[in-house]
């Protein structure tokens, strides 16, 4: 029997999957044909899957350079009559929001589906900032799943609506959905391919404002339109209890916590819940009739009080004496929890709550002392680990120069080397956005008196890294852009990008190189080192930032990991490192103090390189004052 | 049918902790059970704390185990399980591999790890049942010490709890590996079973 996977056209058989690859499923259900994404925890593995099943279903998938390219692939199949999607994570729609917000002027015409993956308690972000506000502002509906297999259902489901109501649609996943897993039953796979269609209509495909003054009202009566059929949508249900007191609201993911608090207390008959897939808008008919029938409300949802807002709005249009909760009993911030929700419904319903909380939080408070801090680190072998260390040797050496208390400064960014603020690099003085790194030391440059390097990598660098090194070179920024290149889009799962010289889909293409582009723009230092040369890296490293005007350092190696398994895949073997004991100084620590590599541990006073994890890159050698670091 | 089977998996990042929770997974989903599960990686691809929660059972909804309702808690690692402390309760079963990865903050002084003795005296005042294993050793008399995974694994099928048939967990485990690594890890298996066995009796 042929194994069960993810393109398998086999409706009604079940499949355990993470809950983006069944995201994915629903998008291949639906027949969609164009999807486009840039990575982003946690929504990368979406496109990651259909890329991986692209030529044998007929479609289409590409990594784009930023979201905001990827959502516009998607917009331009979406004109042309062909289902279309773009993914991305929720910081990803900032990038993506200029086109985002005239896209709902324009409507659908093939089934178009925006793919947010929101991240409360910012996991693997820089913020926890809430999608539902962006689609709000944009008039576009939101579904909003509740379990894995209803985000599969939701999104096989939204290119109908889409097409149904000529709208773009918002799919909003939280990291409990695309990084949860569960099985799914799956349905039937559509076979329908289309064939893209430009016609030239500048009444909807050209916006000056006169057709932004036509296309507005057009959209605010095609909302209209999804406000009422939302109340008859099977995401949204009304499950009221005979003399209920208290009715529960509860907006997506929040649907799982609310029910399993309900059983847990075993109050199932005694309160009324109202299940919501369709944050923006929300069914008015079924919150009026939960209203109406209940004297107090809680409303759950993770993050802002959207749901909320517009559950008071309603209460109050239509007069109904109904005590609204939400917010003052659960948190604003971070992920919810059955915990947190059933400490709240207990507290409305007077119930005691099955498991003692306060004794649990006094012994988990009693344990944190003892337990010992495990920040995540770069790799054994990380090229980047080589790069902080040259950066920070050869900016202090200049540093020194332009007075005794002047630090350099270190504006980072979003990639594998953020893990470079911790110690002991401590290398990254900013991460705020993609591409940040360059604009702030673009900023600093006129306010600061000292060397300022700025650092990103390469998939980050085509991403948004371009914009501030040409104003740098055109406003005259005194800065140092290091490009670390590895290669890969590490941090998210070695997604390929334009300087990786092949596609999503798995096809040769051209290899952009850092360096050509940073000269063509008209960088007059360009420089491409070695990390694993500390030396050489160095140098050059101070020789850029003594350079009067922009100037650019590429610092290129490999990233370990795949370094590692293409060695595998080659049988070449690694040749690890080993401490001389004779050598090394026991009082020395400049190994473990200034690297931080996981593969060197202290065994007593002993330094000990564990063979296991080293990969032979040398580093720990060059900067050893002993010499004491050796190849057996 | 089952109604609620919690399972905790805790280790560090590079210790197999979710490809553990896959395998459990699809085994359950083999035996016609229902499962729910997320893991917490944060940005850790190496070295950070892991834990990944697998939820089997026709009254489980949330991605998440609540506090204090694990039933059984996969340590693959001894600092990482008392992380965990507030899953526990009384019923749980906590299996622990013994052997201990220090992190680096501990070697440039910036924390400190406890002794085996102190982690075990916090855990038993949550946990009536610890099982203790060298599972890492174990695994390296299978083979390799890659797979202390499958130990650990094999260790959790050993309390004989699990709702999941062992021949479908075996099944799923040598499906997963390339023939050649098949029987090093069905030998790890093995061994983790026998020691939880012997352990708990």
């Amino acid at each position: 029997m042929k194994e069960l996977t993810v393109s398998s056209n086999a409706p009604g058989e079940r499949l355990f999957v993470l809950g983006n690859e069944a995201i994915a499923r629903g998008a291949i259900e639906s027949g969609v044909q164009i999807a486009a994404a840039y990575p982003g925890t946690p929504s990368s593995e979406i496109l990651e899957t259909l890329a991986g099943v692209a030529k044998e279903l007929d479609m289409y998938v590409e990594w784009s350079t930023n979201e905001k390219v990827a959502f516009e692939v998607a917009l331009a199949a979406s004109i042309c009559g062909v289902r279309a999607m773009a993914s991305m994570k929720h910081v990803g729609v900032n990038v993506a929001h200029d086109p985002l917000m005239t896209a709902s002027y324009m409507g659908a015409k093939g089934g178009l589906v925006l793919l947010s993956a929101d991240d409360p308690w910012a996991w693997s972000s820089q913020n926890e900032q809430d999608n539902r506000h962006i689609a709000e502002q944009g008039f576009i509906p939101v579904l909003e799943p509740s379990s894995v297999q209803e985000a599969k259902d939701m999104m096989a489901d939204a290119f109908e609506l889409s097409e149904q109501f000529r709208q773009l649609f918002m799919l909003r996943s939280v990291t409990r959905i695309g990084h949860a897993r569960g099985d799914i039953t799956l349905g039937e796979i559509s076979r329908e391919r289309r064939k893209g269609q430009f016609t030239k209509d500048r009444t909807w495909l050209n916006y000056t404002p006169r057709e932004a003054r036509i296309n507005k009202p057009l959209m605010l009566e095609r909302f209209e339109k999804i406000k009422k059929a939302v109340n008859t949508l099977p995401y949204n249900q009304l499950k009221l209890a005979d003399g209920a007191k208290l009715g529960i609201i509860a907006c997506g993911l929040s649907y799982s916590y609310a029910l399993e608090a309900v059983n847990w207390l075993g109050i199932e008959d005694k309160v009324s819940v109202l299940k919501i897939g369709t944050p923006h808008p929300l069914p008015e008919e079924l919150v009026i009739t939960l209203l109406n029938s209940v004297k107090e409300v809680l409303v759950i949802e993770e993050l802002d009080p959207f749901v909320e807002l517009h559950v008071k709005a309603i209460a109050g249009e239509h007069t109904i004496p109904v005590k609204i909760h939400g917010k003052d009993l659960l948190p604003r911030i971070g992920e919810l929890s059955t915990r947190k929700v059933t400490e709240a419904v207990a507290h409305l319903t007077k119930t005691k709550t099955p498991v003692n909380f306060a004794s649990i939080d006094k012994l988990e408070q009693e344990t944190a002392p003892l337990l010992p801090w495990r920040p995540p680190a770069l790799c054994p072998g990380c090229p980047h680990r080589a790069s902080h260390y040259a950066i920070r040797v050869a900016s202090r050496r200049v540093a020194r120069e332009h007075g005794k208390e002047i630090e350099p400064v270190y504006p980072g960014d979003i990639g594998c080397y953020a893990l470079g603020y911790n110690p002991p690099q401590e290398a990254s003085d900013t991460i705020i956005c993609m591409g940040a790194s360059f604009g702030i030391a673009n900023g600093l440059a006129h306010v600061v008196n000292a060397p300022i390097v700025a650092h990103l990598g390469d998939s980050t660098f085509f991403h948004a890294g371009i914009p501030p090194l040409v104003n740098a070179v055109y406003n005259k920024a005194n800065i140092t852009m290091m490009i670390l290149d590895n290669s890969a889009t590490a941090m998210t799962g070695f997604q390929p990008h334009p300087g990786t010289g092949y596609t999503a889909m798995g096809d040769e293409t051209v290899m952009l190189k850092p360096e050509e582009i940073a000269r063509a723009c008209g960088v007059k230092f360009v420089e491409v080192v070695d990390p694993f040369n500390l030396k050489e890296a160095t140098e050059t490293i101070e020789k850029a930032i003594r350079f009067e005007g922009p100037a650019v350092v590429v610092s290129r190696r490999l990233c370990a990991i795949i370094e590692q398994r293409e060695k595998k895949k080659r049988k070449e073997a690694v040749v690890p490192y080993h401490v001389d004991p004779e050598k090394c100084n026991v009082k020395c620590n400049a190994c473990i103090e200034l690297l931080g590599c996981p593969a060197i541990i202290k065994e007593g006073t002993k330094k000990v390189i564990d063979s296991s994890l080293c990969t032979g890159c040398g580093v720990c050698a060059q900067i050893c004052p002993y010499k004491a670091i050796v190849v057996e | 049918m089952v109604k609620e089977f919690n399972i905790l998996i805790t280790g560090v990042g590079g210790q197999g902790v979710i490809l553990m929770s896959e395998l459990l997974g699809k085994a359950a989903v083999t035996d016609g059970l229902r499962v729910r599960g997320s893991e917490i990686l944060g940005m850790a691809v190496r070295g950070g704390s892991v834990t990944s929660a697998i939820r089997i059972g026709d009254e489980v909804y949330g991605p998440l185990i609540p506090t204090g309702k694990c039933n059984t808690l996969v340590g693959m690692e001894p600092s990482e399980v008392l992380r965990n402390i507030s899953y526990l309760s009384k019923s749980s079963l906590v299996l622990l591999n013994t052997a201990v990865t220090t992190p680096f903050t501990v070697f440039i002084g910036e924390s400190s790890y406890p002794s085996l003795e102190e982690i075990l005296g916090q855990l038993s005042k949550a946990s009536g049942s610890i099982v203790q294993l060298d599972a890492s050793q174990l695994a390296q008399e299978a083979g390799s010490r890659l797979a202390t995974n499958i130990v650990m694994l094999g260790a959790l099928f050993g309390t004989e709890q699990l709702p999941i048939k062992i021949a479908t967990i075996k099944e799923t485990v040598k499906a997963r590996f390339p023939a050649k690594a098949a029987p090093v890890n069905i030998k790890a298996f093995d061994l983790g079973y026998e020691a939880c066995r012997k352990a708990i009796k």
